[in-house]
């Protein structure tokens, strides 16, 4: 049965070959396409959809078939996937991340300057700095983190090259870094495990280690991290 | 479950989809002589050299049409030893799917001993479509690479 009114429609669409772009909805004659009542528009309607069809029943040329042999020969390749978003950054000469999500801003420190807070020998917190209004505490990764500076001089707040503003659960904290790289994606599987050797207290902030343009990149624990600073500017 | 509709030669016919692993446009295949004519050849599947069976040949008798719409599905069995492979079937105007609910497949009463995987019945709008069971027509096919392993071996030599 099915066959049998296929064949009348194909016969049927050579009949009327086009006839969208006549009396159809593409079509400028006076004359509509009675069907055009029940079908509302041209694609909707069988006559439409078969010459449609006989397009893919044409024959196919021996270079479309030498293509895609090659595509069908190659392997298929495989996407990460879950990967995580970081921005890269650097202090002295470690590179660190932490997750995107976290990441509130970078500040060009030229027009900021923190200021020391008095009756307070604490390394780890510089002072209080104004971003965009609202007084924020300024604290020292470096410090935190014990990495040993190459300059020995004593720095102050303009000598830092940027400043960069971590946000998480409205909680702001600022610190100085020395470079920023920006975002990059990295997946989880890719993280080499923290030699377990390594005393540096950064090490226990660090997640896991990745590969980036031929540098080793640690990934912070930015819940860890937070929950450091706050007890070290108490 | 979706189904995957085609034809062999003005006969509609369908697979289950869950089997069907990827929809490939015909490519140059690599025929061996001496095999049965319902075997198309050999192609380069992403690396593993799939075996691809002519439906049309097999069911119908007549050699599948070379057309646009006429493509490989590549699908995934186990063979005798649970070692899962890909069988690569030539079918004409492999352009649609349907969702049908499971109680639409109808078990055959009766089986051809030639062609086992044939019979069972999809009904669509009051018609009946045959359906290819998957499960058996691997082992109708006597030319595929578990019989013997050789094509396995030289491919991972």
């Amino acid at each position: 049965m099915k066959n049998e009114s296929e064949k009348q429609l194909s016969e049927k669409v050579e009949i009327t070959d086009g006839c969208w772009k006549k009396i159809g909805v593409w079509g400028n004659e006076k004359v509509r396409c009675p069907k055009l009542d029940t079908v509302i528009h041209c694609r909707n309607c069988i006559i439409f959809t078969q010459v449609g069809r006989n397009l893919l029943d044409r024959e196919l040329s021996q270079e479309y078939r030498d293509e895609w042999t090659k595509v069908m020969a190659t392997k298929k390749e495989e996407e990460l996937f879950n990967t995580i978003s970081v921005v890269i950054f650097r202090i002295e000469q470690e590179w660190l991340s932490i997750r995107t999500k976290v990441f509130a801003e970078v500040i060009n420190p030229e027009n900021l300057h923190s200021h020391s807070l008095p009756h307070r020998h604490n390394p780890v917190l510089i002072g209080i700095i104004n971003i965009r209004g609202e007084i924020q505490l300024c604290v020292s990764l470096k410090d935190l983190l014990g990495i040993e500076g190459y300059s020995t001089k004593k720095n102050s707040s303009k000598s830092y090259k940027r400043m960069m503003v971590m946000d998480k659960n409205d909680e702001k904290w600022v610190f100085p870094i020395d470079e920023i790289h920006g975002i990059h994606r990295v997946h989880p599987n890719t993280f080499q495990n923290v030699p377990v050797t390594v005393a540096k207290a950064q090490a226990t902030f660090t997640k896991g280690i990745f590969k980036w343009n031929d540098k080793h990149v640690a990934f912070m624990d930015d819940d860890l991290l937070l929950f450091s600073l706050t007890k070290s500017v108490q | 479950m979706l189904v995957l509709l085609f034809y062999i030669k003005d006969v509609m016919y369908t697979v289950k989809c869950d089997r069907v692993r990827e929809i490939a446009p015909i490519v140059n295949l690599k025929d061996v002589p001496h095999s049965p004519e319902y075997f198309a050849g050999y192609f380069n599947y992403r690396g593993t050299i799939v075996p691809v069976i002519d439906l049309c040949r097999l069911i119908r008798g007549s050699l599948c049409r070379i057309r646009l719409s006429s493509r490989i599905i590549l699908v995934d069995y186990k063979n005798e030893g649970g070692k899962s492979n890909i069988l690569g079937l030539l079918a004409e105007r492999v352009t649609e799917t349907v969702m049908k609910p499971d109680n639409a497949f109808v078990q055959p009463s009766i089986r051809s001993e030639d062609a086992p995987f044939l019979g069972g019945i999809v009904m669509e709008q009051g018609e009946m479509i045959q359906y290819i069971d998957l499960d058996l027509l691997p082992d109708c096919v006597h030319f595929l690479p578990d019989e013997d392993n050789g094509i396995n071996d030289s491919d991972q030599n």
